[in-house]
């Protein structure tokens, strides 16, 4: 028993996780690295709720990566069905079987009697993820959970409880090795508690200054550290505000990327306002700035006071 | 790994009433905790060193808090209690913060009645000739007048205009008998497709009929109170037919007062409301009350399906900009937002208050709501967008 929990632990401690996340380029903190490596020792579905642009799904693609394993991902919309999120019959070859066991003239009492065999299944996300034959368990991202509606998520409580399928025609299908399950919220409605409860919660915050600077050198090594110093600083003073849609790190790499393109090497009014498409994505967001005075931000931004070379280094 | 749980072993009696003294505190302060929980962290235990105080900590933030409003509560519990569990006070929550100024307000707030009732200015009120009138009269006469016999009659008014209201395609299908796609699963299934030769009967599906979600959210500042109160009349007799209403009202700030309705009748309630709301009939302001449903609220009631529903005349002593912004914040979760105004029935109204001016922009309807008849129109725009 003991023996075989062992083994079925992905990673051996809480170090080897920051260790793998930061080898694939993802600098995750030691709470979230716990969580993680939690979810993966006890087999629990990992709950993760942020703003939009914090890196969430991010950590669904880099475990996968650190796992080598398959990545299988569920976009969730409103309206999600079981027909699109676990499993739908393939109607056009079951009619073809059944024409083609006409010709080959089988007895009329067992016409059509092998139509519902797994062979003719067409298995979606959360199906395959539960049949995955691979030496490894797959990662499951379950996507934007919110945009769903709650009979989707009762349904899915009930694949993640008990991590089973039940196909009428078929019987009960079984997980072969239970998942790594990773579910995601925008929060733009609250999810019932009863499938928050199932799993592990984490809530993503905006990464310190000295988190996003070395993230941002990890994601784009060509830009200078002063660059990024100042980037990561203008971000920050502008999530100090109250915006519509407050920019997160993936706007961050962004806006680095097009200051990168056009050749900024250090932060300026100008240079901001011509890229600020990369970061405010809102009209009235942009309204906003420019009231609270872009050219002052920019200066707060570019005083001295943090450190990012002492920033960036990374931690021992 | 083996000595840690040795370890854990031993030291066991005591780690678990920590554990259930740390649930009951958390649990008193607000934070509900179960068993599945506790257990999920006992479980975390075999595979961290509990010794280390940050990784203890993340595992209990995990499995215990599933909120992220829960956090800030959850992390100022966790340092009282495992620093210096004696000390620790627990804080409740505030269920209700008018609880103090209740009492004082009651007088006020208990006059409120159904529109025709002791209403406050009611001069006009008082028909005899009226009472009598036909449905169709009635349906014409601004609902601040009605008489408590018209009332009665309105409410069945009310429930006949509106019981196809809140029928609508969902997105799902389900079988039927005259469907707009072929339902092949059901074909292949049945045994009529083995027996004829290539000709059966078509089994079809369509859209599921999934109801639509209202929120309605109600100006009782001033004179706007009796045509709330009636509001919220009309929207209850539809809750049958509604799988999903909630109801707010609001003044200075807001109260959602779902639950209340749920509970009692709406008679009985809304004086219950009344007594709740302590600024029942004050000033208004509308930006402020929206801030708090945006922050508080719409994370749980709105989704793309609901409808926003405002009942309000628009006067408003609040900030100008504020209410921009949440309403255009509003505008982004709601699936319609629509704004009743009683004063749109008036003849040459126009819609120039500061509140109005603001809101307007993001509506997708603009209403009258003074009487029966308009609130026969308000049911046809709701059918529509369903």
């Amino acid at each position: 028993m003991k023996g075989n929990r062992e083994e079925s632990r992905p990673f051996g401690s809480i170090s080897d996780i920051e260790a793998r996340f930061a080898a694939e380029g993802y600098i995750a903190d030691r709470m979230l690295a716990t969580t993680l490596f939690l979810s993966a020792s006890l087999g629990k579905p990992l709950f993760l709720e942020g703003e939009p642009g914090v890196g969430k799904t991010e950590i669904a693609k880099v475990m996968a990566r650190a796992l080598d394993t398959e990545l299988i991902r569920l976009q969730c919309y409103e309206g999600l069905d079981s027909n699109a999120a676990l499993y739908e019959w393939n109607y056009t070859r079951q009619l073809l079987e059944l024409r083609l066991q006409e010709a080959r003239g089988v007895d009329r009492a067992h016409i059509g009697d092998n139509l519902f065999a797994e062979e003719f299944l067409l298995q979606r996300p959360l199906l395959k993820a539960l049949r995955s034959e691979g030496p490894r368990p797959p990662v499951l991202l379950i996507d934007e959970i919110d945009r769903s509606d709650e009979e989707f998520e009762a349904f899915l409580l009930e694949v993640l409880s008990d991590f089973q399928i039940t196909i009428p025609e078929i019987g009960t299908l079984r997980a072969h090795h239970t998942p790594f399950i990773v579910l995601t919220s925008n929060r733009t409605r609250e999810v019932h508690d009863a499938l928050k409860r199932r799993c592990l919660y984490h809530w993503i915050d905006y990464p310190s200054f000295a988190r996003e600077v070395a993230i941002l050198r990890v994601r784009l090594p060509e830009v200078e550290l002063r660059l990024a110093g100042q980037v990561c600083r203008f971000m920050e003073l502008l999530r100090g505000h109250d915006f519509y849609k407050r920019p997160g790190i993936a706007e961050t790499i962004d806006w680095a990327r097009a200051l990168l393109a056009l050749g900024v090497a250090e932060l300026n009014t100008a240079a901001v306002d011509e890229t600020l498409g990369c970061i405010l994505k809102y009209r009235g967001d942009s309204e906003k700035l420019y009231q609270l005075g872009l050219p002052a931000l920019v200066e707060t931004a570019l005083m001295p006071g943090h450190d990012p070379a002492a920033a960036a280094k990374p931690p021992a | 790994m083996r000595k840690m749980e040795t370890a854990a072993a031993s030291g066991l009696p005591t780690l678990l009433e920590h554990l259930a003294g740390f649930a009951r505190a958390l649990t008193d302060a607000g934070l509900a905790v179960n068993t599945g929980q506790l257990m999920a962290l006992c479980q975390c235990f075999t595979c961290i060193d509990i010794a280390e105080r940050r990784d203890f900590h993340a595992a209990a933030r995990a499995t215990l808090v599933s909120r992220h409003e829960d956090i800030e509560r959850f992390e100022a519990i966790f340092s009282q209690y495992w620093e210096a569990p004696k000390q620790l006070v627990i804080k409740r929550r505030q269920d209700d913060p008018e609880d103090e100024d209740e009492a004082a307000d009651k007088g006020r707030g208990a006059r409120l009645m159904l529109p025709g009732g002791e209403g406050s200015d009611g001069g006009e009120r008082k028909s005899l000739r009226l009472s009598w009138s036909p449905d169709e009269t009635l349906a014409q006469r601004d609902l601040g007048t009605l008489t408590e016999a018209d009332v009665e009659r309105a409410q069945r008014l009310i429930r006949d205009l509106v019981a196809a209201l809140a029928n609508k395609r969902g997105r799902r299908y389900a079988a039927r008998r005259h469907g707009r796609l072929p339902d092949l699963r059901r074909l292949l299934r049945s045994r009529s497709i083995y027996l004829a030769d290539g000709i059966c009967p078509l089994p079809w599906r369509s859209r599921r009929i999934s109801r639509t979600r209202l929120i309605l959210l109600c100006d009782v500042s001033g004179s706007m109170q009796r045509y709330s109160s009636f509001l919220i009349e009309f929207m209850y007799a539809l809750r049958r037919e509604l799988s999903d209403l909630e109801v707010a009202v609001f003044s200075t700030h807001l109260t959602v007062i779902t639950d209340l309705l749920r509970t009692r009748g709406v008679a009985t309630s809304l004086c219950q409301v009344a007594e709740r709301i302590n600024d029942w009939a004050g000033g208004t302001n509308i930006g402020g009350s929206l801030r708090q449903f945006n922050e508080r609220h719409a994370p749980h009631m709105l989704n793309g399906r609901s409808t926003v529903i405002f009942l309000s005349d628009g006067w408003d002593r609040g900030d100008a900009a504020e209410m921009r912004g949440e309403m255009a914040k509003l505008r982004q979760r709601a699936g319609k937002v629509l704004w009743l105004n009683p004063l749109l029935g008036t003849p040459g109204y126009q819609p120039l208050t500061q509140g109005m001016q603001c809101a307007l922009p993001y509506l997708d309807y603009f209403l009258p709501a003074h009487n029966l008849h308009s609130l026969s129109q308000l049911a046809g725009v709701l059918r529509a967008i369903g």
